[in-house]
């Protein structure tokens, strides 16, 4: 277990049992949430920088032409990676992508894919050729909750993005034309379990605290869900996460614009 | 990379493709203290480069049989974003990240008072976030920020620049087109309190007089990036005297 | 000779004086004498000292710090002390027979403790003593440099924080506060500030009215 751990557990465990958070936010409060659109704007073909709390996240889209999976022939491909950089925490190393930073791409990967927020219908160009969106999560500051700060980052860096020129069949640089077609805007929401409690945006401490996790991804309908950490759910924490994601995606789709 | 193209005309009327003149800089912004986990952290816009830096440690090593009992070991590493570049870049490292990160390294282990800190290991993270020629000089001037951000006992910052050769003249600090159609590219990186340089490559073709003029031009450049630097650091440090809130 | 002023911000590597007495944050090379760090100079009885700005915790002996016991092993404890080196403390602080005992019954691992430094070995690692346990209560990582001001000049600041919140803190040389208060946030939010404006002047007052207001 790592030493922060214990400096943090017991005392979160007990303020949550009075009731309180360690920050005094509501149980159902996120921290303070600025989004950058176009960050990186010269290369990137869609970015956007996302502070959640002291949270820090860049997410680029990269977009690409190249041949379509073989069950969807006349739709666009999207893949999504994460890499926890070491500059984030002192317990991020060097190296390939390790479970966490993968479950996390696939989760944010899941939202924008099953809610079909990309029009990747509108990405065909001709037989055998479709757009590629590739979109990359670089993580810089870790302070809790990177589920919800890569996810925002990721669909903000979407909506952010355009559509290189192309210029018989091939991709001109620095030049764009149109912005990508977005259809929705998925927003996840993460919630820890503390004992009995359940909280949305834990910060760094209360995730050394928890139990257990769950994200929920919105649209009008639900689009990811994922459950993390050791311990369990009951069926009312469940629905209570669900409620209470819809309620709060909706003002985070507001800031997205 | 140099490539090919006889169409764009890099130089005209002595201006360059941005308007700069030959021996002028790109507009460099400095700022430290940017990030809240690590121990000492940089961020530098460097003309369209935006290049964050951040340093840990003195920290232990792992495994045990890198620890060096008199000194602690120096970890530079260079890193390009995949959408830091017009084709997307496969994350991880590759050849060019790794020499780049070594010389990097070597540059700054003439600075870092390394012995003070035996069977420890120092890491700085230098990434790019948008790269547009000149990144390696950005990150190392970034990282030697960092480093003084972090309270890590150097004897001098590095501070870096490059020169090029484009359209047959000598050029201060080249742009991405510059780069990628000139004929020679020079980083170069001193310790300015000693005049002495700490990390030097060529790329091209620079005959023995060009050679000499593209030296002065980034040797010149460097002394005035660490101007820069020395008034980020003194007005970060002035800033924290001043009443928050 | 010296090269700056008192109260002048000097960074790595500047000159601050020739052939003068120095403090351990700078170097010598010939005569000239040269900052290793960023922070503030200081001439005081006239040796140039720096007050670094920033910079992790070097152990030093007789200092109080806050560990966290890492690990049991036979006849000692291996405490992690956010340092760049580890810190042990053996076996004998707590028993006369530490062989004899389950050592566990006196601290295990992830117990919270505050310490003596009682000295510190050619290789940076310390070995600890007079220890005190301390449960329940937060602990919150500051600037290590900026615990002396957390302090205060005979213990006035922590002391005025302590009675004025009733609350129990200890303030560890190498950065980390234990708070145990009512009102947990509140003390944090303090301790961040003097932390934040450690080097502004009329600090204590802003303080003690930020405490009376409470």
């Amino acid at each position: 277990m790592e030493i922060e751990t214990y400096l943090k557990r017991d005392h979160i465990r007990n303020i949550v049992a009075a009731g309180k958070r360690v920050d005094n936010r509501a149980f159902d409060e996120q921290r303070p949430l600025e989004i950058t659109k176009g960050f990186v704007a010269d290369k990137a073909d869609g970015s956007a920088l996302v502070r959640l709390g002291n949270t820090l996240v860049l997410a680029g889209v990269s977009m690409d032409i190249g041949e379509p999976y073989a069950d969807s022939p006349t739709e666009g491909v999207l893949t999504t990676s994460a890499e926890f950089r070491p500059m984030a925490s002192p317990t991020f190393e060097t190296g390939p992508p390790d479970e966490n930073s993968i479950e996390l791409a696939r989760v944010v990967d899941r939202g924008i894919r099953e809610s079909k927020s990309i029009a990747t219908e509108k990405l065909f160009i001709e037989e055998d050729l479709v757009w590629v969106v590739f979109v990359d999560i670089h993580i810089l500051d870790h302070d809790g909750n990177l589920i919800d700060a890569a996810g925002i980052a990721s669909i903000a860096a979407l909506l952010d993005a355009r559509l290189p020129k192309l210029e018989d069949g091939k991709i001109i640089r620095g030049e764009w034309e149109g912005k990508l077609p977005m259809t929705c805007v998925p927003v996840p929401c993460t919630f820890a379990k503390i004992s009995d409690k359940v909280m949305l945006d834990p910060c760094l401490d209360e995730e050394y605290a928890m139990d257990a996790r769950l994200t929920v991804t919105t649209t009008d309908t639900i689009n990811a869900m994922q459950k993390g950490g050791r311990g369990s759910f009951t069926t009312e924490e469940i629905k209570y996460a669900v409620d209470t994601a819809f309620k709060k995606s909706k003002e985070i789709r507001k800031l997205l614009g | 990379m140099k490539m090919k193209n006889p169409e764009i005309e890099l130089i005209k009327n002595g201006k360059r493709l941005d308007g700069r003149n030959l021996d002028e800089l790109r507009e460099i912004k400095m700022e430290v203290g940017v990030l809240k986990k690590a121990a000492g952290s940089a961020y530098v816009e460097w003309g369209k480069n935006k290049v964050l830096a951040a340093v840990y440690g003195p920290r232990s090593l792992y495994p045990a049989f890198l620890k060096d009992p008199t000194k602690a070991m120096l970890r530079c590493i260079y890193n390009l974003a995949p959408f830091s570049v017009d084709d997307r870049k496969k994350p991880g490292p590759d050849r060019r990240s790794v020499e780049i990160s070594k010389v990097s390294t070597e540059a700054l282990e003439s600075v870092v008072m390394t012995e003070r800190y035996p069977n420890s290991v120092i890491d700085v993270y230098t990434e790019i976030l948008q790269a547009d020629a000149g990144t390696r000089c950005t990150a190392l001037t970034a990282a030697s920020l960092a480093l003084a951000n972090a309270g890590i006992p150097m004897k001098d910052l590095v501070a870096a620049c490059s020169a090029g050769k484009v359209s047959g003249e000598v050029v201060l600090d080249p742009m991405k087109e510059e780069d990628n159609y000139g004929d020679a590219d020079l980083p170069l990186a001193i310790i300015p309190r000693r005049n002495e340089v700490v990390l030097l490559q060529l790329d091209g073709r620079l005959t023995r007089e060009e050679f000499d003029r593209a030296y002065q031009l980034a040797f010149d450049g460097a002394l005035k990036v660490y101007e820069m630097q020395k008034k980020t650091l003194q007005d970060a440090m002035k800033k924290s005297a001043v009443v928050g809130d | 000779m010296f090269r700056v002023k008192n109260n002048e911000f000097v960074i790595p590597g500047q000159l601050v004086g020739t052939d003068i007495r120095h403090d351990s944050n700078c170097f010598r090379e010939g005569g000239n004498v040269y900052s290793s760090v960023q922070g503030l100079a200081r001439i005081e009885d006239n040796t140039l000292k720096i007050i670094p700005s920033s910079g992790g915790y070097t152990p030093k002996e007789g200092d109080v710090v806050i560990g966290v016991v890492k690990d049991v092993l036979h006849g000692k404890w291996l405490v992690d002390i956010d340092a760049s080196y580890p810190a042990t403390m053996d076996g004998e602080e707590v028993t006369r027979n530490p062989q004899r005992v389950d050592l566990r019954d006196y601290f295990r691992v992830g117990d919270i403790l505050s310490a003596k430094i009682f000295s510190v070995d050619e290789i940076h690692a310390s070995k600890l003593g007079r220890p005190s346990k301390l449960e329940g209560g937060y602990i919150i990582n500051i600037n290590p440099k900026r615990v002396p001001r957390v302090i205060g000049k005979n213990k006035s600041m922590v002391n005025m924080l302590r009675e004025k919140t009733n609350s129990r803190i200890v303030v560890g040389q190498n950065g980390r506060v234990w708070i145990n208060s009512a009102n947990t946030a509140f003390v944090v939010s303090v301790v961040r500030k003097i932390e934040r404006e450690a080097q502004t002047s009329g600090l204590t007052d802003r303080i003690e009215k930020l405490l009376n207001n409470a």
